[in-house]
């Protein structure tokens, strides 16, 4: 029950780290998307009803802080959830540089999402926009990724061990 | 039944229609204005102006330590160049004093019909008072032992050891020392002997000699070690009352022993060329 209501606060706080993070080491050129890293974790490591409610409620904060479209963020969070649940059964965490690979294709596959979605409701085109913005911030996400589920992992033994 | 066994289908889809519809509603009304969006902007401020707090702090710290190295090095170079001013200014002051000491010399070597040879002091003897001299001239520059060696306002010694390029000075205060002077305003002479810390004394003046405290005491010249009428010090002691035929009477040399760097030696009379010329007529 806990982690219910802690969840949106933590997903605030976890979406103004990372815009604040970005801020600081990309000067906000670049998005640090450790919300979206979070979402693939909840993926493989959490159960369904935990990891689904984490991707709506941090894809909501996204979208609310984000100053995006609403539910924008939400929907392709979902998405990246249900895909890295089903995905989990097949995959092995364990695997660092598939995780790597499973990010970075989430990242991309958003990253296109947002360019069409983009596109198709506002009419911006944002097709100049991936390889400066976009692909870094995919291979940063697939890096991160891997940093992330290893300190996960320890954090986890630490918690399961002592 | 049914929703036991579907329950994560049930879930899953409830949550994409939940997704969706929120999408939908953002398509269609989203201005920015909902209230969760307000609630969610509501509860990011505090922790914003956390985080703006902690990095404007560490931002603030990082630059007060860049500064401090810049100025930290700054400091270093600033002392450096203290460092080397002061060392340039001793060497202007010592210069400057050198070259009012080299004046002072020279106006006294034109002052005394004498021919000079300057000197500057390189040694001294280690001893309470300083007695004797070591100078940087000697036989090569012309000196010869007996020379008179004077340093302002007059007399100071003789040249007692002369080597090839050094020489020896015996100080007038040198308990060995003695020189033929007279009082200058009775023209009363005597024999100034050194008497270390305590200066000269002179000896042979009878008592009833008229000699008082600041007489002016010069070189008599009787003797041909040095000429006549040379500087040698005052008079600050006569005493009467002591058993004997002579006056105790204590001088202090005009110059002072302890602080000489150059000197002049007296190395024989100016040549005069009207004198010269008189002469060989």
């Amino acid at each position: 029950m806990m982690y219910y209501i802690l969840l949106p606060f933590m997903a605030v706080v976890l979406v103004v780290l990372q815009s604040k993070l970005a801020e600081i080491l990309f000067s906000g050129l670049v998005t640090l998307e450790l919300s979206l890293i979070v979402v693939i974790y909840a993926g493989f490591r959490l159960e369904l009803w935990k990891g689904a409610a984490l991707s709506l409620v941090v894809g909501l904060a996204m979208d609310c802080l984000s100053g995006s479209l609403l539910g924008l963020f939400t929907l392709l969070y979902v998405f990246i959830f249900l895909l890295a649940w089903f995905v989990s059964s097949q995959i092995d965490s364990q695997r660092l540089y598939l995780i790597a690979g499973f990010s970075l294709v989430c990242s991309a596959a958003e990253s296109l999402a947002l360019v069409l979605l983009y596109q198709w409701v506002f009419g911006f085109d944002m097709v100049d926009k991936i390889l400066p913005v976009l692909a870094p911030q995919t291979l940063l996400v697939s890096v991160l990724s891997v940093c992330f589920f290893y300190a996960m992992r320890r954090v986890e033994r630490l918690l399961a061990y002592g | 039944m049914f929703f036991k066994n579907y329950r994560a289908v049930l879930f899953v889809g409830a949550v994409i229609l939940a997704a969706l519809f929120l999408f939908s509603y953002g398509l269609k009304y989203d201005a920015g204005q909902s209230l969760v969006q307000r609630l969610a902007l509501g509860a990011a401020a505090p922790v914003q102006k956390l985080f703006t707090l902690c990095v404007e702090s560490v931002g603030n710290a990082w630059t007060r330590y860049i500064r401090l190295v810049g100025l930290e090095e700054e400091n270093r170079k600033l002392k450096t160049e203290i460092g080397e001013l002061e060392a340039r200014m001793t060497l202007y002051r010592q210069g400057h004093l050198e070259a009012q000491r080299l004046q002072a010399l020279l106006s006294l070597a034109e002052r005394e019909p004498y021919r000079f040879i300057a000197a500057r002091v390189i040694g001294r003897e280690q001893a309470a008072l300083a007695k004797t001299l070591w100078i940087d001239k000697g036989e090569a520059q012309g000196l010869k032992p007996g020379m008179p060696v004077m340093a302002l306002p007059g007399l100071i010694g003789r040249l007692t050891n002369v080597s090839l390029h050094s020489a020896r000075v015996q100080l007038l205060i040198d308990e060995g020392s003695s020189a033929d002077v007279l009082v200058e305003r009775t023209r009363q002479q005597g024999m100034l002997r050194g008497a270390g810390s305590r200066g000269c004394v002179i000896r042979y003046i009878s008592k009833i000699q008229d000699v008082r405290e600041g007489d002016v005491i010069l070189t008599s010249g009787l003797s041909n070690i040095f000429p006549k009428g040379l500087l040698v010090g005052k008079v600050v002691h006569t005493d009467r009352a002591d058993a004997g035929m002579f006056l105790n009477i204590r001088v202090a040399p005009f110059a002072d022993f302890t602080s000489l760097e150059e000197v002049l030696v007296l190395a024989g009379e100016k040549k005069d060329p009207f004198r010269e010329r008189k002469a060989a007529k």
